[in-house]
């Protein structure tokens, strides 16, 4: 019963997502759209840190990969925007699987040094290369104009650019969702509540972790080749150590038990941004406030609160 | 959160053409114009983005007081772009579509200006550049949106070039910030002196600190190790003042260098330096309070220093004539619809505190001259350096010609 009122539920917001364009006031086509991008973003990472139980500190390098991946292949290239996303995503996976291929064989807190080491690598090559990613200023003024399939999509249109994201993180994130109800998806939630019984069972640990580093890595640049046409311009910010605090913020914030948690996460924190920077500058120090009460009483993020307080009712 | 809105439907829905007819000529007269400003307002160059709000807010007052724009009273709401494009893009978008503004205007960025001014036409927004000087803009990235009132790098590096040509140095260097501005400005006084002066030496070795960057000592001494004649200095803001002591502690001053500070009187800079700035260095100015003799720029002078007791700075300067431009235009429009009004500035001859200034039809830049001069004695009652030497070139003189800008309009 409480499973087909929360499958009601989930196919009325997607319902409501659909139809934004309609009823919601123009502004809100762009929070939605960055809400979506980063909601993805955060997935991605949750799957490496809330399945598989690994912090990665340099999750922004894969956005950041992708979203230059896409800007320079249209800019320079001029090729249709989906096959750009494709592109993206094969050379975020391989640069995530280069940088997890040495940082797995680590964990704990010497995991998350060593992908934060490598995320600001990245991010510095990002910003001093001016030949190639120009620099700080990164890679801006390129056309939006044909994305591709056959299909006659005016995608420079914000709405369109809106359904568009919507489909493509719809279907990325059943993806994930799949992976993460397969088998495997069980070995990566076995291997974070007990690595050392996962490895007596005879599997090797450290090719789990990398393939799950490397999921995260291509979704995230999924998400980055998104947000470089969302936002016109790749730049390093994109990769700094900054950008990839976000998806550990938003996934605590959602909830990192859940897989849909993050995409909560990622809303809240958008959300809360756009309306407390109206009333004051200081939007840090409310979400740290915010932050710091989740962490103390609601560990299990706002949805992970709600769904296991509703779940467990009347029971 | 705003929920359901008749209003918004107008900008989104299918619906628009209709509602907007019928709702446009009644709505037009009582509400206020309002314009939006997207400028540095925090971090390292968050004065000039306050210098550029007080520029604003005086015009909208003096407009307001004889009678606003088109019988209608004049708004403004500030954005801040932290210096960075995406974020500038965003509140552009945010102006336009939930605060409804009529038009645009701000950048303190080239590498801002760079990314955000590709989207503006989907805004169809008049957009008015007060600071940003990268050339792309009113070059290959230009279009019909898009002006600019203030002045850019060609048009002073060509009378940096012309200054550096009467000196004797040979050996030039740069110590710039590691963005477009740094490297564009390099680029460009680089070209337009050895057209002037072939024999001189651009050196290999250049300096190029990041923006923000707190530490310019290691830059400072490797531009004294290489020990060149002459270096232009294109670092702005908050950095320039860090800038300026530290390399007065490390004797760089001392050294007999040709000094040109390619943005160096801002009063921003200046105010916050006091006689630190060293005597006798040549400094540029989109804008120099003392240096125009007319009527508008007295009045504007006066008006200004006695509201906040400070000079204007050149981004006050153009903050402020970007609202008087917009008020010209959309009076000669007689509308404050986006297109139109864009359309009038295009090639519109006004009156401004610097002179009489044109649009240019090819490419929407102004056609204005950057201010030299050398630092004085200090002034007795502004408490910043003086300028002497005051060198002001002819606009069109001083331009890229309309072929050389990369922009067809």
């Amino acid at each position: 019963m409480k499973q087909n009122i929360l499958l009601g539920v989930l196919l009325v917001a997607i319902a409501l997502l659909i139809a934004l364009p309609w009823y919601a006031p123009f502004f809100y086509i762009f929070i939605f759209t960055e809400i979506l991008i980063l909601g993805l973003f955060a997935v991605s990472f949750n799957l490496i840190f809330g399945y598989t139980g690994m912090l990665s500190f340099g999750h922004a390098a894969y956005f950041g990969m992708g979203a230059y991946t896409t800007a320079m292949l249209l800019l320079h290239q001029d090729w249709p925007f989906v096959y750009t996303l494709f592109a993206a995503m094969a050379l975020s996976g391989l640069l995530a699987l280069v940088i997890g291929f040495l940082c797995v064989r680590l964990s704990e807190v010497y995991f998350a040094m060593l992908t934060l080491a490598f995320g600001m690598m990245v991010f510095t090559i990002a910003h001093s290369w001016r030949d190639v990613t120009n620099g700080s200023d990164g890679i801006a003024g390129f056309r939006i104009k044909e994305f591709g399939l056959g299909l006659d999509l005016t995608i420079g249109n914000p709405a369109v650019y809106y359904h568009v994201t919507l489909v493509v993180v719809g279907i990325a994130a059943l993806i994930l969702y799949i992976i993460s109800r397969s088998s495997f998806g069980m070995i990566l939630k076995a291997i974070r509540q007990n690595p050392e019984r996962v490895s007596f069972c005879g599997l090797n640990i450290r090719s789990y972790r990398l393939a799950s580093f490397t999921i995260g890595g291509i979704f995230a640049g999924l998400a980055g080749a998104l947000i470089a046409p969302f936002l016109r311009v790749a730049s390093p910010e994109l990769m700094h150590w900054s950008m990839s605090a976000e998806p550990v913020l938003m996934s605590i914030l959602g909830g990192t038990g859940y897989f849909l948690g993050p995409f909560v996460g990622a809303a809240m924190f958008v959300l809360l941004e756009t309306w407390i920077t109206s009333f004051t500058e200081s939007w840090m120090l409310f979400l740290g406030i915010v932050l710091a009460l989740m962490v103390m009483f609601f560990r299990k993020g706002v949805l992970g609160t709600f769904l296991d307080w509703w779940m467990n009712k009347n029971d | 959160m705003k929920t359901f809105n008749p209003k918004n439907l107008m900008v989104s829905a299918m619906t628009a053409a209709t509602l907007s007819l019928g709702a446009g000529g009644v709505m037009a007269d009582d509400h206020p114009i309002h314009f939006g400003g997207i400028y540095i307002l925090s971090g390292s160059a968050a004065t000039y983005g306050e210098f550029a709000q007080e520029g604003i807010n005086l015009a909208i007052d003096e407009i307001n007081q004889s009678g606003g724009i088109l019988g209608r009273q004049v708004e403004v709401t500030f954005e801040d772009s932290q210096g960075k494009a995406a974020t500038a893009i965003q509140a552009a978008r945010k102006l336009a579509y939930q605060d409804n503004v009529d038009a645009l205007l701000g950048l303190d960025s080239s590498g801002v200006a760079q990314g955000m001014v590709p989207t503006v036409p989907e805004l169809q927004k008049p957009f008015i550049i007060t600071h940003a000087a990268t050339p792309d803009v009113t070059g290959n990235l230009c279009n019909e949106f898009t002006y600019r009132i203030s002045v850019n790098v060609p048009q002073n590096q060509k009378a940096a070039a012309r200054i550096a040509a009467k000196t004797d140095a040979k050996r030039w260097t740069t110590i710039g910030p590691d963005y477009a501005f740094g490297h564009q400005t390099w680029e460009y006084f680089g070209n337009y002196l050895k057209e002037l002066k072939p024999d001189v030496e651009l050196m290999e070795q250049t300096a190029f600190p990041r923006f923000g960057a707190e530490d310019f000592t290691p830059f400072i001494n490797g531009i004294m190790d290489a020990d060149p004649d002459g270096v232009i200095i294109s670092v702005w803001g908050g950095d320039l003042v860090n800038f300026v002591r530290q390399a007065t502690n490390l004797g760089f001053f001392d050294q007999g260098y040709e000094l040109m500070f390619t943005v160096g009187a801002a009063t921003e800079v200046l105010d916050a330096l006091g006689d630190r700035m060293p005597e006798g260095v040549w400094l540029s100015t989109r804008y120099w309070y003392d240096a125009y003799d007319n009527e508008l720029n007295q009045k504007f002078v006066k008006a200004y220093m006695d509201r906040y007791d400070h000079a204007p700075s050149y981004n006050a300067q153009g903050a402020y004539s970007a609202i008087y431009a917009y008020k010209q235009a959309m009076e000669a429009a007689g509308t404050t619809d986006g297109p139109a009004v864009a359309k009038a500035l295009s090639g519109m001859t006004m009156e401004a505190t610097n002179g009489t200034v044109t649009f240019r039809k090819a490419d929407n830049q102004a056609m204005v001259s950057p201010t030299w001069g050398k630092t004085g004695p200090m002034h007795p009652e502004h408490g910043i350096r003086t300028l002497t030497d005051i060198q002001v070139f002819d606009g069109e003189d001083i331009s890229r010609a309309p072929e050389e800008t990369g922009c067809s309009l």
